[in-house]
């Protein structure tokens, strides 16, 4: 079988995504033909590609990087947003200035606030086995395995916040704690069986959310948000 | 083989009715063959793993989680919870605190549709994924907010949490076992005390399992079982073969299933219209 071309373009972010690219890539060599931004000498190796991986949020006062963004989306059949400040914006949100290392912008979003994504993969990284299961059951041609990833890619934020929001204060947490178990930085904890947030360690990933068996049902059966 | 997401019920491999074929088993099975018990009794014994985490009742309609290493522990879990477990959040330090390396669960749809995605989609590092051998999902109708329907017991009939042995459910009615006798209320009134979560959820199978086990009401004493992958495909047949489990065709019984399918999916939709 001829290998996936994919491209990965990094728009700017911690390099987490890049390193769990990097270190899921031995095991993907034989299905997939990686043009990555760290190995590349200018310009692209091909003018299209099967998928492409872009790590980082997008920030809106940059036009270069918006550009780059679209011609990415020109150049590839499939977008797949990587980590969740591709995805959803993540940590890359409460850039807004004032804090260590005091970035010059302020406005950083999820990249499908510009182009059209096919996938979002959240994750604050997503791990390199994730990405090894993406290309698996993308080759494969798995919609329902994929499809939570396929929704989230409409999907602008998610947080703990959301669902506390959209779960919890609305009763439909059943308590399963899946929330706790998956938060990266332990802002949930379950009280009397329901989730709390300790607001000030969400980083916005998204993680709990889409990790939640009941809202990940209700955004696979429709119900996305925007 | 049914073309991946068309049914209802998920990707099915094959449907059998199974029961165990151990004397002790099939004298302490709760609600059906006793099939999910022999089949786990098998992966125990045959080293395919080393624990499972399941949940076991405490008292009341509390549970916790639990790892059984043996058919006897194992023995110890069977049966109904109707409450939800926190499963989720204990897993983790059970399986670090007992170092177990391959193990399988049995859990609720949802809890196995965490479980399918934490192994199919690992997003953290932290994730154990790799150590769930099997999933094997029950069959759900839901859960009770059991605070709710404790209450409702207490105001009604004047029964105390402490006092219930265990509850059963038969055709029209659920059976609260009490030391002092049984009591019978109608499966309609006790359904209004379903947690709110559940009622919009549109799982009845355990899409994301290797294994579904549940039972339908024209094979009383069989476990419906319903295979999703070679996984499960081997340790049901594996089961079979060193006589932990007897099986025969279950095919006949999908439709029925299929039922219990449609109407949760049909409740969790019109629920949706109206909470969402």
């Amino acid at each position: 079988m001829e290998k996936l071309k994919v491209l990965h373009v990094d728009i700017g972010g911690c390099e987490g995504c890049n390193v769990s690219i990097i270190r899921a890539y031995p095991k993907l060599m034989e299905s997939v033909e990686l043009d990555i931004s760290y190995l590349r000498n200018g310009g692209y190796k091909y003018d299209e590609y099967d998928v492409a991986l872009v790590t980082g949020g997008v920030c809106m006062n940059e036009p270069r990087v918006i550009e780059e963004l679209k011609e990415v989306r020109e150049k590839a059949k499939v977008v797949v947003a990587f980590g969740s400040c591709s995805a959803l914006g993540g940590i890359l949100r409460f850039c807004r200035g004032g804090q260590a290392p005091r970035p010059d912008h302020r406005n950083f979003q999820p990249i499908n606030s510009v182009i059209e994504v096919d996938y979002s993969i959240p994750g604050c990284p997503p791990t390199p086995q994730m990405l090894q299961s993406f290309f698996k059951y993308f080759t494969a041609g798995n919609e329902t395995r994929l499809r939570l990833f396929k929704v989230t890619a409409q999907v602008k934020k998610l947080s703990g916040f959301d669902l506390i929001d959209d779960i919890v204060l609305t009763g439909l947490c059943i308590g399963c704690g899946a929330c706790e178990l998956s938060c990266p930085t332990g802002a949930i904890k379950l009280i009397d069986k329901r989730p709390t947030l300790a607001q000030e360690r969400c980083i916005r990933c998204g993680t709990c959310y889409i990790r939640c068996p009941r809202a990940s049902q209700i955004i696979c059966l429709g119900g996305v948000k925007s | 083989m049914m073309p991946f997401g068309e049914s209802l019920l998920g990707q099915i491999r094959a449907v059998y009715l199974g029961r165990g074929t151990d004397k002790e088993i099939l004298r302490r099975k709760v609600a059906s063959g006793g099939a999910v018990t022999a089949m786990l009794t098998y992966a125990l014994e045959k080293g395919l793993i080393d624990g499972i985490v399941t949940s076991k009742r405490t008292k009341g309609l509390e549970g916790e989680a639990v790892v059984a290493r043996t058919k006897e522990e194992l023995l110890e879990t069977a049966g109904n919870r109707w409450s939800i477990v926190p499963f989720a959040a204990r897993i983790k330090a059970k399986i670090e605190e007992e170092d177990l390396k391959k193990v399988a669960v049995v859990c609720l749809p949802c809890q196995a549709q965490f479980f399918g995605q934490m192994r199919d989609f690992p997003i953290l590092e932290a994730d154990f994924g790799n150590r769930i051998r099997y999933i094997v999902s029950l069959f759900c109708m839901g859960t009770f907010a059991f605070e709710a329907f404790l209450n409702y017991l207490r105001v009604k009939y004047g029964v105390r949490a402490e006092e219930i042995v265990d509850i059963k459910l038969t055709r029209d009615f659920l059976e609260i076992h009490r030391e002092s006798g049984v009591l019978t209320i109608p499966l309609r009134e006790a359904f209004s005390y379903l947690q709110t979560g559940c009622l919009v959820c549109s799982d009845y199978t355990g899409v994301w399992s290797d294994i579904s086990a549940g039972f339908v009401e024209s094979e009383p004493g069989w476990t419906v079982i319903i295979t999703r992958n070679q996984r499960g495909e081997e340790l049901v047949r594996g089961a079979e073969n060193d006589g932990y489990l007897e099986l025969r065709d279950g095919s006949h019984v999908l439709g029925e299933v299929l039922k219990g399918a449609r109407e949760k999916l049909a409740r969790a939709q019109r629920n949706m219209a109206q909470l969402l």
